[in-house]
């Protein structure tokens, strides 16, 4: 039995950490100094996504349809590989199209003597003249954590522990602080993998960057694995991982990028891709989804095609 | 995909649908959106020209699903009911600036009378008019002057026998390209749109000093990501599949921020609005202090 733990922070304060996400690196090193030994060496921390605290439905992969309510706030339900990764990607596509999903899913920045923090709130409802009608939006990050084998048993990890985090540039003033909203244990082993199993061509999307080359002591140079399969150059991106007051240069291939797959063990690479692949995938990197190639990461294209009758406007 | 002879008859079925030519009529089509009136209520020119014509070849219809929900619209800001375009960069609607003056004072005509095609592309790239309104009171986001040169970028594929599915989005940027024209580029008007070397008559979707963005069915050697099979709200998709990336992510923090952002929008005409305001506000000119 390989369980997770699903971890949903709210953002209490501005964020002036890595902007695509909560690095797991950074989320390592604040827990770490909370844990003792033994869960600092098993423990393995994903990287942590930002979801806006909003109204919005399942996806249709999802095992639940319909209105969810207030999506981002809570951790849905999880029963199928699917549904493990509704937080997972940064167009947030649960939002709901009755609002302006995309005003809901960008940060409000704020400068701090010119360097740039995302705020943990966005406040809806100008002009003034409305003033009822203001709202205001907040901020959530979505991780998970696994135990090394066997020693799975670290987890979970305890309120105490995960509540009241500090991450980020400035953290010592006040910035980058996470207090916990909610978390849940999921079995792996035990999740619905049907969709991936009976597909006849599946792609691999990074979720997380993919670690090729590293500066950090003791990682190895890696080359892109050979079940990924792709006719173009896959896009780089030097990224580092800070630890006390050195920084080790980082070389990955970027997230974000989606390529074939070309293995024969889909359901395997599935568990592997939620544990992560590669140097470094105790700090997050290297998260990958599998997904049938004929399922559209845009379900408003299958739509499109499907009715090619429409307006104009 | 629409073969040959096919596509002729339908062309010149559809050319003659318009009085303008069809690359002027699509920067004129939303004419009555710059002048606040329904589709439905438009006037038939505006300034002695033929305003309001449907574009041909459901160019419109696909730039429109490009960043906007099919189906009836319904309103997604409740207290924003106004032609007058929302910020996502600074949630401010465009009211507050000089914008609107100019455009009520006939600032638009501009943008419709020039019979040559080139020229309407090189005026509603860089102008800040057309940027005040949005596509929709109802997505108050989005920005009539992306969706127009998104629509105008589709008709030209279209006419040349492209299908939606051959499209491919291009970024030209200073991380890319040593010998970049971002000093020159800081100045943004239409005559050096018209002169500039990164700029392709309707195909330029967005012109910044930083960052331009092409939609273009031959990309050539630049780096490229696919359109898709069908136009959706997808940018985010489409910006985080190019192969390189176009503006420096590895050495600065603010273009980590752009970037990042540009992975969750996903309507274009409100991902192209947010880089010309984010760029404005915090790009390379901005830094140097000679031009925002």
């Amino acid at each position: 039995m390989t369980t997770i733990q699903q971890v949903l922070f709210e953002m209490e304060s501005d964020y002036m950490g890595h902007p695509y996400f909560l690095t797991g690196h950074a989320l390592f090193n604040a827990l770490a100094r909370r844990v003792n030994g033994r869960v600092r060496r098993a423990l393995n921390v994903s990287t942590g996504v930002f979801i806006p605290g909003e109204y919005g439905a399942y996806p249709e992969s999802h095992s639940h349809d319909g209105y969810a309510g207030k999506l981002g706030m809570s951790l849905p339900p999880v029963e199928a590989y699917e549904d493990v990764f509704v937080f997972r990607d940064a167009a947030q596509r649960w939002l709901l199209d009755s609002r302006p999903r995309d005003a809901h899913n960008t940060h409000d920045i704020q400068s701090h003597g010119g360097r740039l923090a995302f705020a943990p709130a966005t406040r809806f409802g100008q002009p003034p003249e409305h003033r009822n009608t203001k709202r205001t939006m907040h901020w959530y990050v979505h991780c998970y954590l696994h135990g090394d084998g066997g020693d799975e048993d670290i987890l979970p990890l305890s309120e105490g522990v995960l509540d009241g985090l500090r991450v980020g540039g400035a953290r010592n003033y006040g910035l980058g602080e996470l207090s916990l909203t909610d978390t849940q244990g999921i079995d792996v082993d035990a999740l619905d993998y049907s969709r991936v199993r009976s597909a006849d061509e599946l792609q691999i999307e990074l979720l997380s960057p993919y670690v090729v080359q590293s500066e950090y002591p003791g990682a190895d140079r890696q080359s892109v694995p050979w079940w990924w399969a792709s006719d173009r150059q896959l896009r780089r991106r030097q990224t580092r991982l800070v630890a006390g007051d050195d920084a080790h240069e980082v070389a990955t291939i970027d997230h974000g990028q989606v390529v074939a797959y070309a293995g024969d063990r889909p359901v395997e690479t599935a568990k592997n891709g939620i544990q992560r692949v590669g140097t470094h995938a105790k700090y997050g990197f290297g998260e990958l989804r599998l997904r049938p190639a004929d399922a559209d990461r845009v379900p408003e294209r299958a739509q499109a095609e499907a009715d090619q009758q429409g307006g104009e406007s | 995909m629409v073969d040959g002879p096919a596509l002729e008859a339908d062309r010149s079925r559809e050319d003659a649908s318009t009085r303008a030519a069809p690359m002027v009529a699509v920067y004129r089509h939303d004419v009555h959106k710059l002048r606040h009136r329904r589709h439905s209520a438009a006037a038939e020119s505006y300034a002695g020209v033929a305003v309001n014509e449907t574009v041909p070849l459901h160019a419109d219809r696909d730039a429109a699903l490009l960043s906007r929900p099919r189906g009836e619209p319904e309103q997604t800001v409740a207290n924003h009911w106004s032609p007058y375009r929302l910020s996502l960069l600074t949630g401010e609607t465009a009211v507050e600036t000089d914008r609107i003056q100019a455009a009520a004072g006939g600032g638009f005509r501009d943008l419709v009378t020039p019979d040559d095609p080139e020229r309407l592309h090189a005026r509603w790239l860089p102008s800040a008019v057309a940027g005040a309104y949005s596509e929709s009171v109802h997505y108050p986001y989005t920005s009539l002057q992306y969706h127009t040169l998104l629509a105008a970028a589709l008709l030209d594929a279209y006419r040349a026998g492209r299908a939606f599915e051959d499209l491919w989005l291009v970024a030209t940027g200073s991380s890319l390209d040593d010998a970049s024209t971002t000093d020159t580029a800081t100045t943004r008007d239409p005559e050096a749109a018209l002169a500039a070397d990164e700029v392709e008559p309707h195909r330029t979707v967005c012109w910044t000093p930083d960052l331009a963005l092409h939609v273009t069915a031959t990309p050539g050697d630049s780096p490229a990501a696919r359109l898709g099979d069908a136009p959706a709200r997808s940018f985010a998709d489409v910006w985080s599949r190019l192969p390189a990336h176009p503006i420096d992510t590895d050495g600065g923090r603010r273009w980590r921020l752009l970037d990042a952002q540009l992975r969750r929008i996903r309507s274009w005409s409100v991902a192209l609005a947010y880089i010309d305001e984010f760029i404005e506000l915090h790009g390379s000119a901005a830094e140097r202090g000679d031009g925002a």
